[in-house]
């Protein structure tokens, strides 16, 4: 009796609206992580940084402190911390995969939740449903994502954490809770990859045009303020603790690692010099999809001018203009935190072209969209999402990476690539020697008494091949040393190389 | 080494857990715009359908009396009567209580309590037998009324059918010194919004004055336990535990304005008295008789909470200092340091806090005044924390001091003839 008087005085009409909200977004989702999980192992190719963050990964999880070396408060250790949390799985379940491979399929679960975050974000800036899945299809669709989306980047976890405060800001209970739920999620945020601290504004936006008329404004305020600084402040409390806060000889310190970010890094020119990095950096990105970054890039300008758009235009109005400046430094993986606001900012514009153009205008507007999306976006995403389902970039390093477990345990060079793979066939440690360590970390160089001589193989990959000349051992190496074993294309080529003890 | 760490852990995650669920409950009201919309009091309808009998217990307080009264007298509500009680040994008051009953005949009634033994309590249930109208209010001699409240108040028993209704209470004077703004703070966040929270869950402790009740009702639970220190508190769980109705009516113009202590000594002396008072009804156990357990808890907690109050006045610090001075691993060093986010918070909402009453009692709230707050935190924490650390200390050793101590259980002779 009860059950069924419970059962009928739930209000119907509710409960389909907010299931058809999971069923979109949860079934859009699921299609987006197909793509981006196909051949999640071959491409793209496996990049130096997502090694680095792995084997960190790998030393919270063990218990070895913050990172495999000495850490120097580089970037702030959230993410890897939290990819420590899934990073042991797959290799559990698969063991001959390549480790970066696996640790790339534990990147999935974080990338579904961004996904299902930029839907929610996307209904509570006031899109309609259809729109949401649209922004939520832009964003996965595009080949920048389902290229960077697999990669182990720190940005990820920013940019997830990034939508989450969004969301939460923009709840439409306006619970004071969610809204300091919001600023811890903004810190961790930060926390995960600091650069995203230039977006906060963004947050701030959502939450001040949230509160408007509210009668607890103030108290929402200090709810977010409370949660981005107290959850922040864990950072500077942990290096404070270890007596790290403050530069210092012959320890590393976070306000060290702070000046030489912001003053010493030397930067990647301007966007518009042909030749400079960063122009070189967006060249690159272009080539994998021109669409979303153009198109987002009106649609963000567009969209600043509508009060519902504003966060997510600002967070990429805010984006393209730290791109611009002039002399800073860009890093590949920026784009990765660029991608989920253009693509928001598009469905925000087309929403918003739809629902107020009128009689003809709406139906030629609607045209003109449809015919755009078959004849300009669909061949560019088909190319780039084939070659994401199909390439085989990684093919090297799985040889290698099996050549090195067959070997026996030695004191070994390599690229952070291929570190975690030795250390998990069983190579000691502290014998397995990421190269840019040997001249920069003296910590690592007293390993070796007597210099490059105490190495038995250098594995030689273009990243270890980059900057010739400037890592006097690891040249010292490369010189002295006879390839056994190589692999992959040669451009490309992963040559394992004994290193000749005896001067010749 | 073990150990001790595996205490501190153990020990942070406790105090982080009392000072968070304390932060969850004290910013109740500014929960959502709907919860804080659920707070305000509908207005009156200016209908007149019940009669009060205030009561107004004075000893030693001749010298604002006569102003409380005056005040009372200028209430717009028609039907009611004052009842001032004076100890027999208080001639100074006696004397200008009848002078001032004197100046409205058939409205103020004097009542001479003979106990030996003076207390509130006490005073109260020796009016008690003389209350003729519906619904019993009690206010203190130094408290300013505002002369819609009955009205008001009137309003709220007929809207929700209470047995009980809280009036709000608030500390103006914030200006006076660094305490008396943390002391007003407090208030205001009790009254405001931790109260509501009670009211909702059905467990109450009263405040001591601007509480109303009805006669009958108040009749049936035989009046007041004159041997309680915190008499209000143990009204309200007594109340709540026999399932009486119980609503907070909160409108920042019409609260019963009162003045913080004169002094941090009295400041600790009546938070001692609380909390031994608190201390008490926790011993004496009617809070068992609640019908759920959700507000058994809640009554464990919030009288246990002089207990937990004392501990961590004294133990967040000292983890603090332990984290920094002692070689613990960084890991549990930051763990040391959980409790120190609620209590941040705490803090930050305050600085809110501070703001928002302002401009609810139109009230300049300067900067210098925020500085003094933020500033205040940890000196208001370490009186709270002695005040705590006596009350149990008072509590062990059995003195329940004063005049109350030698008749415990004893019922008045007041009383027996209602």
């Amino acid at each position: 009796m009860t059950v069924l008087e419970l059962e009928r005085t739930a209000p119907a009409e509710v409960k389909t609206r907010s299931h058809t909200d999971l069923y979109v977004s949860v079934g859009l989702t699921t299609v987006v992580l197909a793509l981006l999980a196909w051949n999640i192992t071959g491409f793209p190719t496996a990049s130096d940084d997502e090694g680095t963050y792995l084997a960190q990964a790998w030393a919270v999880q063990h218990g070895k402190g913050l990172a495999h070396y000495t850490y120097w408060y580089d970037h702030p250790p959230l993410a890897w911390i939290q990819l420590a949390a899934g990073s042991w799985l797959p290799g559990l379940i698969a063991p001959s995969l390549l480790a970066v491979a696996a640790g790339r399929i534990a990147m999935l679960p974080l990338q579904a939740a961004g996904l299902l975050l930029v839907y929610v974000v996307g209904r509570r800036i006031g899109l309609p449903r259809w729109a949401a899945g649209l922004g939520l299809l832009t964003y996965g669709l595009s080949p920048l994502f389902l290229t960077m989306g697999r990669q182990i980047y720190l940005d990820s976890f920013a940019v997830v954490w990034t939508l989450a405060a969004l969301a939460l800001a923009l709840t439409p209970r306006k619970h004071l809770w969610h809204f300091a739920a919001a600023g811890a999620a903004a810190a961790a945020a930060v926390l995960s990859k600091e650069t995203i601290l230039v977006i906060l504004p963004a947050v701030l936006v959502a939450l001040w045009q949230n509160t408007a008329r509210s009668s607890t404004r103030p108290w929402a305020i200090g709810a977010f303020a409370s949660g981005l600084v107290l959850v922040g402040g864990f950072y500077p409390l942990y290096a404070l603790l270890r007596g790290e806060l403050f530069p210092g000889a012959g320890h590393v310190s976070l306000i060290g690692a702070i000046q030489f970010q912001l003053g010493s890094r030397s930067g990647s020119g301007s966007i518009f010099t042909d030749g400079s990095g960063a122009h070189e950096l967006l060249q690159s990105w272009l080539y994998y999809d021109s669409v979303l970054l153009v198109a987002g890039a009106a649609a963000t300008v567009a969209g600043l001018t509508s009060r519902r758009l504003r966060p997510v235009a600002v967070a990429g109005a805010i984006l393209i203009v730290v791109a611009l400046r002039p002399g800073g430094y860009l890093p590949a993986m920026y784009v990765v935190q660029v991608l989920p606001f253009f693509a928001l900012s598009i469905a925000g514009v087309i929403a918003w072209t739809v629902t107020n153009l009128r009689g003809h205008c709406r139906t030629a507007a609607v045209v003109l969209a449809v015919i755009l999306a078959a004849t300009v976006v669909a061949p560019r995403w088909y190319v780039g999402d084939r070659r994401a389902l199909t390439a085989n970039d990684n093919a090297a390093y799985v040889q290698a990476a099996q050549y090195l477990r067959a070997q026996p345990p030695s004191t070994i060079v390599v690229d952070d690539v291929l570190w975690l793979d030795c250390v998990n066939a069983g190579y000691p440690e502290d014998r397995v020697l990421w190269f840019y360590k040997l001249d920069l970390d003296t910590e690592v160089a007293a390993r070796l008494r007597g210099g490059w001589r105490d190495v038995d193989y250098i594995v030689s990959s273009p990243a270890v091949r980059q900057d010739p000349g400037t890592l006097p051992t690891v040249t010292a190496l490369l010189r002295n040393s006879t390839v056994i074993a190589s692999f992959g294309p040669a451009d490309g080529v992963i040559e394992i190389r004994q290193v000749d003890k005896e001067p010749s | 080494m073990t150990l001790a760490a595996v205490i501190m852990i153990f020990v942070s995650l406790v105090l982080a857990a009392f000072a968070a669920v304390t932060l969850w409950w004290t910013m109740h009201a500014w929960r959502t715009p709907e919860t804080l919309a659920g707070t305000r009091f509908a207005p009156p309808d200016g209908e007149q359908h019940l009669t009060f009998s205030l009561l107004l217990p004075a000893r030693h307080e001749k010298a604002v009396l006569e102003h409380t009264v005056e005040r009372l007298l200028r209430s717009t509500h028609e039907g009611f009567e004052i009842i001032i009680i004076v100890g027999h040994d208080d001639p100074d008051t006696a004397a200008v209580a009848h002078k001032t009953a004197a100046t409205a005949p058939g409205r103020i009634l004097v009542v001479t309590d003979h106990n030996e033994h003076k207390n509130k309590p006490r005073a109260l249930n020796t009016a008690l037998p003389y209350v003729r109208g519906d619904v019993v209010g009690v206010f203190d001699a130094e408290d300013q009324v505002h002369p819609l409240l009955l009205e008001h108040v009137d309003h709220a028993f007929r809207a929700t059918g209470a047995d009980v209704v809280q009036g709000g209470v608030q500390l103006i004077n914030f200006h006076s010194s660094w305490y008396s703004l943390q002391n007003c703070l407090e208030y205001f966040f009790w009254f405001r919004s931790r109260l509501h929270l009670h009211a909702k869950k059905g467990f109450i402790p009263l405040g001591g004055n601007t509480v109303f009740v009805r006669s009958d009702v108040l009749r049936r639970a035989n009046g007041w336990d004159g041997t309680c220190l915190a008499e209000d508190c143990d009204l309200g769980v007594r109340l709540s535990s026999r399932g009486a109705k119980v609503v907070v009516a909160y409108d920042a113009t019409i609260v019963t304005r009162e003045e913080t202590p004169h002094s941090v000594a009295a400041l600790i002396r009546q938070r001692t008295r609380w909390h031994q008072g608190f201390l008490q009804v926790l011993r004496k156990g009617e809070w068992r008789r609640l019908p759920t357990w959700r507000s058994r808890m809640l009554a464990r907690y919030t009288l246990t909470s002089p207990f937990l109050q004392a501990f961590s006045g004294v133990v967040i610090p000292v983890g603090v200092a332990v984290a920094i001075w002692a070689q613990l691993p960084v890991f549990v060093a930051l763990i040391t340091f959980l409790p120190v986010l609620p209590m941040a918070a705490t803090l930050m909402f305050q600085i809110v806090g501070l703001h928002d009453f302002g401009r609810q009692y139109d009230l300049r709230v300067r900067w210098h005044h925020y500085a003094k707050l933020v500033l205040g935190t940890f000196p208001y924490a370490l009186v709270l924390s002695t005040a705590a650390l006596r009350a149990v200390w008072r509590e062990h050793t059995g003195r329940r001091n004063w005049e109350l101590t030698a008749h415990v259980g004893a019922h008045l002779p007041a009383e027996a003839a209602a």
